[in-house]
């Protein structure tokens, strides 16, 4: 038997179940497996690994009266399908133009399956979006307001994620730090651990400045410190396009208020404008900048 | 999609075909399926007879299998009940559609001139995300590139139109402000930045702009002299730039993912890398920030070892 008859008939069997099914019982149910034990439970095992990369919510349950508990299978019809979710056709359509002008990382079943794959042939791409099973997990346990933990610079955390953001080429994190009980922000590729799901999320979303905005600088576990950064004219245009819409002085210069939690990436940022910049305040950081240039002059 | 499916990809397809065909009264044609879900010909007409046909539950009595009835150009499922509605999207799945719309949403936003109207785009979205959770409408923020959205829309105008351009840019890496009658040709992102490619007048050759340095963008009259698509050439050093070795400390290894390296030789515990100077301000600056986390071994003519300790002078000169 083809190994395409035996994963439908197999997934027909599982929903038609009204009990869990032991794996013998799907074998002899479901048609098509080897006859040798050793050779059947290895393919039953790829098997579900195979509906379960597909999303299928396969549930494990000991079978009633079974002593000592063995695992029975089966799926069920309403967890299968989810809540309906039906598209009008021009919204499929841009779905499927929003795919084609980015490139996101990964196989890109979602619109085969909601039969979406015809239409316009491809267009130039504008850009890539990096993506990742970690990063589908955070953006999931956001959606459905799960929280998650991790081990990030070297301590475990359980956090409730609000938003993934995509900016500058980074994927960052901003969510509630349970541990910290403080709302923090995490550069999603220096997580040093998978992501597991830890139960609901209870804190309020919040709302924050907008999380595309935010910058090396802010990204820390500390108290904020606020300082101060007057830009020349001549560099105020970029500069501007760096910290958002802040407002030109009259001599065209920029002075911009920044929340420090890196003090590295502060002084970087500082530096990138050479002389055409000048750190205002406060004194503890025009110091710690000062001093760290006189080490090099 | 060309080339044959596997067992899996054809199995994520039949789940979505399955109940799509079953709920169409007068069955679907054949080539719908084909399109709308990438399912080669041959091999969908081959699965539906010889597999689907035969696909059921236990015992497999006639009346419990799937009737499949292929004619030319069409088919009927019927008693497709285990299949009646299709697999949900997995979390992966909807998280990358998601991904996708939310990146290109501003965009296409700045298209529509009704704004009170939901863009398909939006309400496709809007949907998916209901689909995913309660929070899913914050839950994705995508920002191709940091530039204005007047400049982006004005330079994918002057694209659209085929019209030269004169921009006022920043040169970043010389530090210095300048202005170039530029052909676009592309616009793009990479790495979180929205680049122009085209035909520098000044240079004459083609060259990669990032936008956000782009301090303004009009549009002339003048239609476009050099068409065609741009290779990404975003930095490209030539043979001539002269070179400069750095030892870096472990904790600067960052250096050699964010900035375009020649060599790297790891030397235990520190790293030696050399890297073509393109304009003296960004070795400045890539110097200054490193502070005593680098030091320089070995630098060509007309740069020498003094460049970071006369920057760091220049800069203090602000403060005293």
């Amino acid at each position: 038997m083809d190994k395409l008859e035996r994963l439908l008939n197999l997934t027909a069997a599982l929903l038609h179940a009204d009990r869990p099914l032991t794996a013998d019982d799907l074998r002899e149910r479901v048609g098509g497996y080897p006859d040798a034990k050793p050779s059947f439970r290895r393919t039953f095992e790829r098997d579900k690994d195979d509906l379960r990369s597909m999303g299928m919510p396969l549930r494990v349950e000991a079978v009633p009266g079974s002593n000592p508990p063995i695992d029975g299978y089966r799926l069920n019809r309403d967890e299968y399908a989810g809540a309906e979710l039906h598209f009008e056709p021009d919204e499929l359509a841009a779905l499927h133009l929003a795919t084609n002008l980015v490139q996101v990382d990964g196989d890109d079943t979602a619109l085969v399956r909601l039969g979406a794959a015809g239409g316009s042939p491809p267009e130039e791409q504008l850009g890539h979006v990096p993506f990742s099973a970690t990063l589908a997990t955070l953006i999931g346990a956001a959606a459905d307001r799960r929280a998650v933990t991790f081990t990030y610079r070297g301590a475990e955390r359980t956090v409730e994620p609000w938003r993934l953001s995509f900016s500058r080429g980074h994927w960052y994190l901003d969510g509630w730090d349970r541990t910290r009980s403080a709302e923090r922000l995490y550069r999603v590729d220096r997580l040093e651990s998978d992501v597991s799901l830890a139960g609901e999320a209870l804190e309020p979303i919040g709302s924050v400045a907008d999380p595309l905005d935010l910058r090396g600088w802010e990204l820390g576990d500390g108290p904020a410190i606020e300082a101060t950064v007057r830009i020349d004219p001549d560099q105020a245009a970029y500069a501007r396009h760096i910290l958002g819409d802040v407002a030109l002085a009259e001599d065209g210069s920029v002075t911009a208020s920044l929340q420090v939690r890196n003090i590295d990436a502060f002084r970087s940022f500082a530096l990138s404008f050479l002389e055409h910049a000048e750190v205002i305040g406060p004194p503890e950081l025009r110091v710690d900048f000062v001093s760290w240039l006189e080490a090099q002059a | 999609m060309s080339g044959k499916l596997n067992a899996r990809d054809r199995l994520a397809r039949l789940l979505s075909v399955i109940p799509w065909v079953a709920q169409q009264p007068d069955g679907a044609l054949i080539d719908d399926i084909v399109d709308r879900y990438a399912y080669p010909r041959a091999q969908l007409l081959d699965d539906l007879q010889d597999i689907v046909f035969f696909v059921g539950v236990h015992p497999f009595t006639p009346d419990s299998l799937i009737e499949v009835e292929l004619s030319e150009d069409r088919v009927h499922i019927r008693y497709a009940e285990w299949f009646s509605r299709p697999l949900r999207l997995s979390v992966e799945d909807g998280a990358r559609l998601l991904t996708a719309g939310r990146s290109v949403l501003p965009l296409t936003e700045n298209d529509k001139p009704d704004e009170n109207a939901a863009s398909p785009l939006l309400r496709a979205l809007t949907k998916l995300g209901t689909a995913l959770g309660e929070g899913a409408s914050e839950a994705v923020h995508v920002r191709l590139g940091n530039a204005p959205a007047d400049t982006l829309g004005q330079l994918r105008e002057a694209i659209g139109d085929r019209r030269q351009i004169e921009l006022e840019y920043y040169a970043y890496g010389r530090d210095e402000l300048t202005k170039r009658r530029v052909d676009p040709a592309r616009l793009f992102s990479d790495q979180g930045n929205w680049y122009l490619g085209g035909w520098c007048h000044r240079a004459a050759g083609e060259r990669v702009f990032r936008v956000d340095r782009v301090r303004s963008v009009t549009i002339t009259s003048e239609p476009v002299e050099h068409a065609g698509p741009v290779v990404d050439t975003s930095f490209s050093p030539s043979g001539d730039d002269p070179r400069v070795v750095l030892r870096l400390e472990r904790e600067a290894r960052w250096v050699i993912e964010q900035y375009p390296v020649e060599f790297v030789d790891d030397v235990g515990d520190h790293l030696m890398v050399t890297m073509a100077v393109t304009a003296a301000p960004w070795l400045e600056r890539l110097l200054l920030r490193l502070g005593s986390a680098v030091e320089v071994v070995s630098i060509d003519s007309p740069l020498d070892r003094d460049l970071c300790r006369r920057a760091a002078t220049r800069i203090l000169r602000r403060y005293r």
